[in-house]
């Protein structure tokens, strides 16, 4: 990464293709960890994973410039959080229920986030991110701090149905903001097909209706990631206003890891969508000479070490304490009541 | 001179503008319309680049604004009618009010809603929503009765680190007027005694403390009661210690409101004098809110449909010779 | 060798159990981190629990086909020191310590410990709760002072019961300041349970209810003595024998009419005043007293209130009275003479201010001035009871004076 006028740039070729992938590796042994622990009784809350999801995910977290840049992950972001810096000892805090961790106990799992550092913490409510993310590039226009800047953030197929998605994506696109928004269209939310989801031939059309590029990608195909989302954040980036990129993949775990995904058809699963990325980046990697066997060995084995020592860590971290929490939400002190 | 309880409103976000680089107003036909109810009149000029004009999507509006928020700025949304701000409903409560508490870092917005009923402006025109946004916790409403009040505290909602919703009475606009913006300076918090009484407490806010106080000079007139008003000006948080005060004097209480009768600030205030001031209830404390039913259309039942001073007069004759 | 347990998971935030499908391993196998060891099924998916960390079967606490809370130790894994630190697990022995402080654990039935919740021996929908009467038991708000405040909750109850606060004058009271609660009242009525009993009449209820309203002014008596002689001389003159009682009505109408006064009625700051001199006569009858009210008493002489008399007292006797009978005096007079009694205290009616009551005639000696000597009279103590905000110890005395100088002159009567 080279400096230019006090705002970093953005990861490019090789560079880039290896953050993703180590982002992509560490992340999926982290939440084969999580299902693990979960399926061992010691996560309360739901666990929502990104497996399948990781080519995409790290692909936009990785084009993205920490302390500079503005992410809103959602639900199967691990890759781009981790591509994006997140520790792993956040995510296992969080999951863990260690009153340390960024949200201190008060939420959990994937609703983290460190606003102060410009990854939102999410709301259940799908969609609703597009219009925070892009109030804060608005803000920074207004500041005259825009230049050089993107907010990127996450949505799946079922999210483009609600007025939220529709509403901030509009917004977006009538200031011209440097909004990029991934689509991974999965093919099912929960167990809805998108045949139930939206009419549309293919939801790249929107775009076109928005009066925002778009952009299509196969989400399991590792290096066409690459090209495609590392592209469209170059471009909003460069002012070219609100990029949509529709990534085509499946879900390779369940809604959640309570549902079993039963209801996902034996054919899709082995069709060209039901390929796994990590495989594919793999073979990809290798094929073109980015990186060796044993490169790719040894980030699994310390990804692995590295899981368990945070996962070790936050296990041992005290639990928030009912008693000495200030029930209160107002960060104004003086409203708080004397007396309860 | 005199001046409006609208211009108050114009006034202050004039001064903020001017005050503050962080502030900027954003909202459905704010900038060189000036605004539904003018709210912003001439704002846009005054000062380029800061007022804006937004589609209709109140969400947005909404998301957008925590957004800015959360990069330093002090937005102010005008809502076009405060019934307008379900759509918005959900990045209002479940994101700006929960995100401090979250996260721990603050949300200062300021969401201004035209509130309350005029003649003929029907269901979606009229509501007063202070009950539904005080009802989640990290959120500020305040719901001023006076051209000062107006002034100052919108002053103080875009100061404080807090999400306010600004419950702005429609019906105050034009038809309140005052000598100037200045008044006693109380912050958001206290609530104020606009008349002082002996024989019940009438205890309100916004639009009806004008109604309780001429229901309070009837009474007076024809009777020799003397009815004493509390103006609570923020709904939440509630001063409480004001009004327990008030019925520890006059040991009747007609908890009063323009909202809808389920539930409410009305009921918030009733449930926490009769926990917290049993002892000092000479009669069961009474509410009166508008009809439950939708705000009709019609001037005629609309008329009925809220408390006048009439139906006021009513309760507290009721109330007094318990 | 520490000990780590193998606990059902929470698989979805409805499910609260899950029903063991197969067992993957059996004690003494070996088990690495993450290796699925039981399968489980809920009702939306089937799926493996985990092992935390690596280690030796110790023991299974499950069978296939049965359901078991979320939270309970499945079995129990032999795990070497070096990796509880590599995987920072809690064993059972840590757990313990912790949960001591913390938490309550209650055994299931089958003596199993669960790491999640304290787990009652029977399911929830089973205990029925049993309904305790809201009212007793009612807590006293703290801030409440004073043993005269009655909260509305008390007043409510009192209504409910047909109770005054004259009745509370027996129950002590246990609340703030000496307050009595419905809690005392309610301990003081199952007290008196224990005790025999019998139903108050309407009538005995009539008569509390008149003297409860009635004491609620300032009452006092005045009396005197008057010699009756002259009055008894005069009856056995009569014809149709007016009774005692008929020569006072006629003696406290006509010194009313001088003094009227006397007879007002105050409300407020207004004092109202007879327009008809109508006296009562208290008439004792079972369980009580009735008043019938004679009309006029001022303008008919003795012997034409004869008739009225008889009548109104013998319908009084047998309970046929109208209510127009009984409404409207402005005064009453009393004969306890005809008890035996020589003196008492009598109350007014509630809508009256005076009530004239008289003795028994008592043979005394009796100072005569022109005889210089004593010498046998009969006697009889008279007293007047009035409502001293109306009448004061002088105006009641100046009417008894005139009432015994009436009497004195019985042919005038």
């Amino acid at each position: 990464m080279t400096e230019h006028e006090g705002r970093q740039t953005q990861r490019t070729g090789t560079e880039y293709v290896r953050a993703m992938y180590v982002a992509m590796i560490q992340a999926r042994i982290l939440e084969n960890k999580l299902s693990s622990l979960y399926k061992a009784g010691k996560i309360v809350g739901g666990v929502y994973l990104g497996k399948g999801q990781e080519a995409v995910s790290a692909a936009l977290g990785a084009a993205l410039i920490p302390g500079q840049d503005i992410y809103a992950p959602l639900i199967r972001d691990q890759a781009g959080r981790t591509a994006f810096g997140e520790p792993f000892i956040d995510c296992a805090r969080a999951y863990l229920g260690s009153s340390w961790g960024p949200m201190r106990g008060r939420d959990g799992n994937v609703h983290r986030g460190t606003p102060k550092e410009g990854v939102l913490a999410m709301i259940s409510h799908l969609g609703s991110a597009v219009a925070v993310v892009s109030g804060s590039l608005f803000a920074k226009r207004l500041k005259g701090e825009l230049d050089g800047v993107v907010g990127a953030t996450c949505v799946g197929d079922g999210a483009t149905s609600t007025g939220a998605f529709h509403e901030g994506l509009n917004f977006a696109a009538v200031e011209k903001l440097p909004l990029v928004l991934v689509v991974t269209n999965n093919q099912f939310a929960y167990s809805t097909p998108t045949s139930r989801q939206y009419a549309c031939a293919d939801l790249v059309d929107r775009a076109v209706g928005y009066g925002v590029t778009g952009h299509s990608v196969d989400g399991t195909d590792f290096l066409a990631c690459a090209a495609v989302i590392g592209d469209a954040v170059s471009r909003a980036r460069a002012g070219e206003g609100p990029q949509m990129v529709v990534a085509r993949l499946l879900r390779l775990s369940g809604h959640g890891e309570h549902d079993d995904a039963w209801y996902v058809p034996e054919v899709i699963k082995a069709g060209n969508y039901g390929r796994d990325c990590i495989d594919v980046a793999e073979s990809q990697l290798l094929v073109h000479g980015i990186m060796s066997r044993e490169e790719i060995d040894a980030i699994r084995e310390q990804a692995a070490v590295d899981v368990q020592a945070a996962v070790a860590q936050a296990q041992q971290e005290p639990a928030p304490d009912p008693y000495k929490e200030v029930w209160h939400a107002w960060s104004t002190g003086r409203f708080y009541a004397e007396k309860e | 001179m005199s001046v409006t309880y609208i211009d108050a409103i114009r006034e202050a976000q004039e001064v903020l503008l001017r005050d503050d680089p962080r502030v900027f107003l954003y909202g459905q036909d704010i900038a060189v319309f000036g605004g539904a109810f003018k709210a912003t009149k001439g704002l846009a000029e005054m000062f380029p680049g800061r007022v804006f004009d937004a589609p209709i999507s109140e969400d947005a509006m909404i998301g957008m604004a925590i957004g800015a928020a959360l990069q330093g700025m002090r937005p102010i949304i005008e809502m076009q009618f405060a019934d307008f701000s379900s759509v918005a409903f959900n990045q209002i409560v479940n994101h700006a009010a929960t995100h401090f508490y979250r996260t721990g870092m603050p949300v200062p917005i300021t969401v201004r809603l035209p509130s309350g009923g005029t003649a003929g402006s029907g269901p979606f025109h009229s509501q007063s929503m202070e009950a539904i946004y005080a009802h989640y916790p990290g959120v500020v409403v305040v719901t001023p009765a006076t051209v000062a009040d107006a002034y100052s505290m919108l002053i103080e909602s875009v100061h404080l680190d807090d999400p306010v919703i600004f419950c702005e009475h429609k019906f105050l606009y034009r038809w309140l007027k005052a000598q100037s913006f200045q008044g006693d300076g109380l912050p958001i918090g206290q609530a104020r005694i606009t008349r002082t009484g002996r024989h019940a407490t009438v205890v309100t806010y916004s639009a009806m403390v004008h109604e309780a106080v001429r229901a309070a000079e009837r009474l007076q007139k024809e009777s020799g009661w003397e009815i004493e008003v509390v103006d609570l000006r923020s709904v939440k948080p509630l001063d409480i210690d004001t009004v327990l005060a008030s019925v520890a004097r006059t040991g009747r209480l007609l908890a009063l409101g323009e909202a809808f009768p389920w539930g409410g600030v009305t009921a918030e205030v009733v449930s926490r004098v009769v926990a917290d001031g049993f002892h000092l209830l000479e009669a069961p404390p009474m509410r009166l809110n508008s009809r439950d039913t939708p705000v009709p259309y019609h001037p005629k039942l609309w008329a009925s449909h809220r408390p006048t001073p009439e139906s006021i007069c009513d309760s507290l004759r009721k109330l007094l010779s318990y | 060798m520490p000990r780590v347990a193998i606990v059902m998971p929470q698989l979805g935030e409805s499910i609260a159990e899950a029903t063991i499908v197969r067992m993957m391993v059996a004690v003494g196998h070996k088990v690495t981190t993450d290796q699925e060891v039981i399968e489980v099924e809920t009702n939306k998916a089937t799926m493996g629990v985990t092992a935390l960390c690596s280690g030796v079967v110790e023991e299974l606490r499950c069978e296939e086909g049965v359901s078991y809370t979320v939270g309970t130790i499945l079995g129990v894994l032999e795990v070497s020191e070096e990796e509880v630190i590599r995987t920072g697990v809690d064993t059972l022995e840590s757990l313990e310590i912790r949960r001591l402080h913390e938490e309550k654990i209650e055994s299931t039935a089958a003596g199993e410990q669960n790491l999640h919740f304290a787990v009652e021996a029977e399911s929830y929908e089973e205990k029925v709760p049993e309904l305790m009467p809201t009212i007793r038991g009612l807590a006293v708000p703290a801030g409440t002072m004073g043993a005269h405040y009655i909260s509305p909750r008390m007043r409510a109850r009192m209504d409910e019961m047909g109770l005054r606060e004259a009745d509370l004058s027996a129950v002590v009271g246990t609340g703030a300041g000496g307050r009595v609660t419905v809690d005392d009242l309610e301990k003081f009525l199952d007290y008196i349970q224990t005790w025999p009993s019998s139903t108050a009449s309407p009538m005995r209820l009539a008569v509390a209810d008149a003297m409860r309203r009635s004491w609620t002014r300032p009452l006092a008596t005045v009396g005197t003595s008057v010699v009756l002689d002259k009055l008894l001389q005069h009856r056995r003159e009569q014809e149709k024998k007016p009774g005692l009682t008929l020569y006072l009505l006629r003696a406290f109408a006509l010194a009313l009419k001088e003094q009227p006064a006397v007879a007002g009625f105050l409300i407020g700051a207004k004092v109202v005043h007879p327009r008809s001199f109508d006296i009562g006569v208290a008439v004792a009858v079972e369980d009580g007293v009735l008043v019938p009210v004679i009309r006029q008493v001022d303008a008919k002489l003795l012997s034409e209130l004869v008739k009225e008399y008889d009548d109104l007292v013998d319908r009084a006797r047998r309970r046929r009275l109208t209510e127009a009978d009984t409404k409207g005096g402005i005064a009453t007079v009393t004969n306890f003479g005809t008890f035996g009694l020589t003196w008492g205290t009598p109350i007014p009616l509630p809508n009256e201010t005076l009530i004239l009551g008289i003795g028994a005639g008592v043979k005394k000696p009796v100072w005569s001035e022109e005889l210089s000597a004593f010498v046998p009279a009969t006697e009889a103590d008279l007293e007047l009871t009035f409502d001293h905000r109306v009448v004061d110890g002088g105006g009641a005395g100046l009417l008894l004076r005139r009432i015994v100088e009436l009497l004195q002159k019985p042919e005038s009567l």
